[in-house]
């Protein structure tokens, strides 16, 4: 089983080195030459601070929401995972006109003698996007485990007098470093995979390279790509290493989980949230819709221009579609994975994980177009060409990633000791799986199953190529209005699909998270 | 290597599981009447009208993929004869000349690519141009004074315009001014010219329309871009200080950029992909790409927008197009090699 599905997930690897075959791609030449090594050093240095910043960033607002007596913590929870569903693309474009030279908070600034803001361009400003865009990755996962840990240790540490930064430094940040470590990971692999706010700010990656080789000259794309694989299973290698020698802590449910109370630093906290959530949410929610705005109340009379909300109903039902199955899907498949990997300690569980996890690091081009290649011309699956069933299996190589951190994190929390129990008290093993180990790893899954459900309701590439015919999503509609400068409508149908985002993570992931 | 069998039952294994759990397949053609199937590389609100009148017109009914050009043309090129695409429109020249290239594309008939002008479909006659753009020099009309702006596209490698003009180097439309340029005056002089906009420290972005919004707010003074984008941002807010520069028609600065169509060699249905080709073609249908999206219709005798120079003055004719898709892999290097990328 873990076999079969670690082959599933190496079939894009597959295709990617068997293209570098048959192009005859020279790797060597491609990687030790000035113009690969230069953009794959930028790559791995913008990667690694945008990890450091999102788990900082991640880690403390997962603390203060779920942990702290923040006021007006319930809302900044359902906030707080929220960025993730912009595209980079949409995020950044919103970002440079707020923040950019001659953009709105300029404008803004300037009656009050500000009329140059630092420039956004380049490194700064694509660290600043995908920080504010990536956290969740981070967030998410902490959060969820942080609802579950027991608070019988915290409790005995403020009771011994502690102050709240030591409670969290020295009994919380231990217990959830396997979260942390998960989702910094993810930040790392998005980070060096990410096209749409590279190019847009203009920090030329390993991406960026990869693009404008594309087309014609597809040898080098390849060899990139072979490169971008290969950094993600060296990364997720060391992960690995770094993994076998942490404890395991195990967790047990909880009815409520303590509230640290943040005394004097309740103001300073509160507005350092609202700060961070209004510079990744709220200002380019704004900007979109004063794009929107702009648009509807245009006097211009022009074709292509129309905003129609009612035209983005069928996209955000297939988009929510998409999002649900995938999760679901990616959830079930990478569970065993996850399972063997944390239970048995196996090699092939080992190599499997790592081949999940590595997918994550590919261009969704790359992705789709494997997915043609092995099922076009091969008999019984060539029905499924452009179908939604292959285009799911095509997020599912992508995201499983995302699900896979989260699951190992949540196998990890139900302990095997809790099982042995029930094993002497006569339980099957399917009946310990469902009544003792799958509720204790219900809040890790479900965050798992919401990264890959947002990521997916956003995903453009692999869906332009691998939708079923006017099967249009959100993104697609973004995108598609984006292209012909239809900018209001394509405002409005990033408004949509951030509501609907938060809808359904409130609905699905949340509000199921316990003590959440 | 792996054994692809073991691969393939994986799949469906994994396939029959998925569609289990989707559940909701739509297997209910109704044969009878033709289906003809396009990708397109040109955006759905330009071309959905034109097909939805060559469906209500004909009653055959199209199918229409969208995309991003380089994207399509390497999902045509992955499912190779298996392709469902009847036809190609590509933004871009470039793409379709590398499908001509690998013997994707049927060549076509002599009368529809008698319709447009010499320069404008493929020599050997395996796409037509349907519309074309041109190249311009966008500005900031806050920030430059018009006696600044250049005369020509070899003057902007001048020191005077030092990071005061975009580009967008991994763009197709580049990537295809870079070609031409080649063709005229020959790989040194281009990687000389692109060599001047790396030492100015041209500022990168990825796409027109990013220019545009970036000259538009003052982020930077000028751009090379393709002539309809500022068109699109006046019309979305007409107070924007972004300002089309024409160079002179003999320029070659003034490129005009190719929309093109072409039939795939593996259509079932050649003469109606032919059909389709020849409406958007059609004097009425070109007429409607000038009033609407501002573009050049390339068919002999439609009037161009307003507003634009006319393309009867442009020396377009120099520029044989068949060359722009098969030696871009050479205008790839020349940009890399000249560190424009920055």
């Amino acid at each position: 089983m873990v076999v079969a599905i670690g082959l599933l997930f190496l079939s894009p690897f597959a295709y990617v080195l068997w293209r570098n075959v048959d192009l005859g791609a020279d790797l060597g030449e491609i990687i030790w030459d000035a113009d690969t090594l230069h953009p794959l050093r930028r790559s791995l240095s913008l990667a690694s601070t945008v990890a450091l910043s999102s788990v900082v960033v991640g880690t403390g607002l997962a603390w203060l929401t779920i942990r702290t007596d923040l006021p007006g913590r319930r809302i900044w929870r359902v906030l707080a995972p929220l960025p993730l569903v912009f595209p980079s693309f949409v995020g950044a474009t919103a970002l440079l006109a707020g923040f950019a030279t001659g953009g709105l908070i300029e404008e803004l600034l300037s009656p009050f003698g500000i009329d140059a803001l630092p420039s956004v361009r380049g490194y700064r400003g694509a660290w600043l996007v995908l920080t504010l865009f990536t956290y969740p990755y981070v967030y998410l996962p902490v959060a969820a485990r942080l609802s579950s840990l027991p608070p019988s240790l915290e409790e005995s540490a403020r009771i011994l007098g502690r102050s709240p930064w030591s409670v969290f430094r020295t009994v919380v940040l231990p217990q959830t470093s396997p979260a942390i470590w998960a989702g910094a990971l993810l930040v790392f692999l998005y980070a060096i995979s990410d096209f749409g706010a590279v190019a847009l700010l203009g920090y030329d990656t390993l991406t960026e390279q990869i693009y404008a080789d594309r087309l014609f000259n597809q040898p080098r794309a390849m060899g990139l790509s072979l490169v971008l694989g290969g950094v993600a299973l060296v990364v997720v290698m060391m992960e690995r290493s770094l993994d076998r020698r942490r404890q395991q802590i195990e967790v047990t449910r909880v009815r409520e989980s303590l509230l640290v109370g943040l005394g004097r630093w309740k103001p300073v906290a509160w507005l350092a949230v609202a700060a961070f959530l209004g510079a990744a949410l709220i200002g380019p929610l704004a900007v979109l819709g004063f794009w929107t705005w702009r648009g509807l109340t245009a006097d211009v009379e022009t074709i292509g221009l129309s905003t129609d909300l009612g035209s983005l109903v069928g996209p955000a039902v297939n988009s929510a579609q998409a999002g649900l199955l995938t999760a679901a899907v990616a959830v079930v498949v990478v569970l065993p994975v996850a399972w063997a990997t944390a239970r048995h300690r196996s090699r092939v569980a080992g190599a499997a994980n790592a081949m999940v996890v590595a997918g994550f690091a590919l261009p969704g081009v790359v992705i789709a177009l494997s997915l043609v290649f092995w099922v076009i011309d091969t008999p019984l699956l060539s029905t499924w060409y452009q179908t939604l069933p292959l285009l799911i299996v095509a997020y599912v190589l992508h995201f499983g990633a995302q699900a896979t951190r989260a699951a190992r994190v949540a196998v990890d929390a139900a302990p095997r000791r809790m099982s042995d129990v029930a094993a002497t008290l006569g339980a099957s093993r399917t009946r310990r799986f469902v009544s003792v180990e799958l509720p204790l790893m219900t809040p890790g899954l479900l965050a798992g199953a919401g990264l890959v459900m947002l990521s997916t309701m956003k995903e453009l590439p692999a869906t332009l190529l691998l939708a079923p015919i006017g099967f249009d999503t959100l993104a697609t509609e973004i995108w598609n209005a984006g292209d012909s400068g239809a900018l209001a409508q394509s405002s409005l149908a990033s408004l949509v699909l951030v509501a609907l985002s938060a809808v359904l993570t409130w609905a699905v992931v949340l509000r199921r998270i316990e003590n959440y | 290597m792996l054994s692809t069998k073991r691969l393939l039952s994986i799949f469906v294994v994994f396939v029959l599981v998925v569609s289990a759990c989707g559940g909701d397949e739509t297997s209910d053609e109704g044969a009878a009447s033709t289906t003809i199937t396009v990708y397109s590389g040109r955006s759905e609100d330009l071309i959905r009208p034109i097909l939805d009148a060559f469906t209500a017109e004909t009653g055959i009914e199209v199918e229409a993929r969208f995309g991003d050009s380089a994207e399509l043309a390497l999902l045509i090129q992955t499912e190779g004869d298996s392709s469902p695409a009847d036809i190609f429109i590509s933004q871009s020249p470039g793409a379709l000349g590398l499908l001509a290239g690998e013997g994707r594309l049927a060549t076509l008939d002599k009368g529809l690519t008698s319709m447009v002008g010499d320069g404008f479909s493929a020599s050997d006659g395996t796409w037509i141009g349907i519309t074309g753009r041109i190249r311009v020099v966008v500005y900031n009309a806050d920030l430059v004074d018009v006696a600044d702006l250049p005369d020509s596209i070899l003057d902007v490698t001048d020191p005077a315009y030092a990071g005061r003009i975009a580009v967008a180097p991994s763009n197709g439309s580049f990537q295809d001014f870079v070609t031409a340029m080649r063709n005229e005056l020959g790989d040194d002089a281009t990687l000389a010219w692109l060599e001047g906009m790396a030492r100015n420290g041209s500022p990168n972005y990825p796409k027109n329309s990013a220019i545009v919004e970036a000259v538009g707010r003052g982020e930077v003074e000028m751009g090379l871009v393709n002539h309809y984008y500022n068109l699109r941002a006046l019309e979305a807010d007409p107070s924007v200080a972004s300002v089309n520069h024409f160079l002179p028609a003999d320029d070659l600065g003034a490129l005009v950029i190719v929309t093109g169509g072409a039939v795939l060699r593996s259509s079932d249905t050649p003469a109606v992909a032919h059909q389709l080709l020849e409406w958007m073609l059609s004097e009425a249908t070109q007429a409607s790409f000038a009033a609407e999206t501002q573009e050049y219709p390339l068919r002999n005798g439609v009037a161009g927008p307003d507003g634009v120079p006319s393309l009867d003055g442009l020396a377009v004719d120099t520029i044989d197009y068949s060359l722009l898709g098969n030696g871009l892999t050479g205008t790839i290097e020349l940009i890399r090699a000249s560190g424009i990328e920055q």
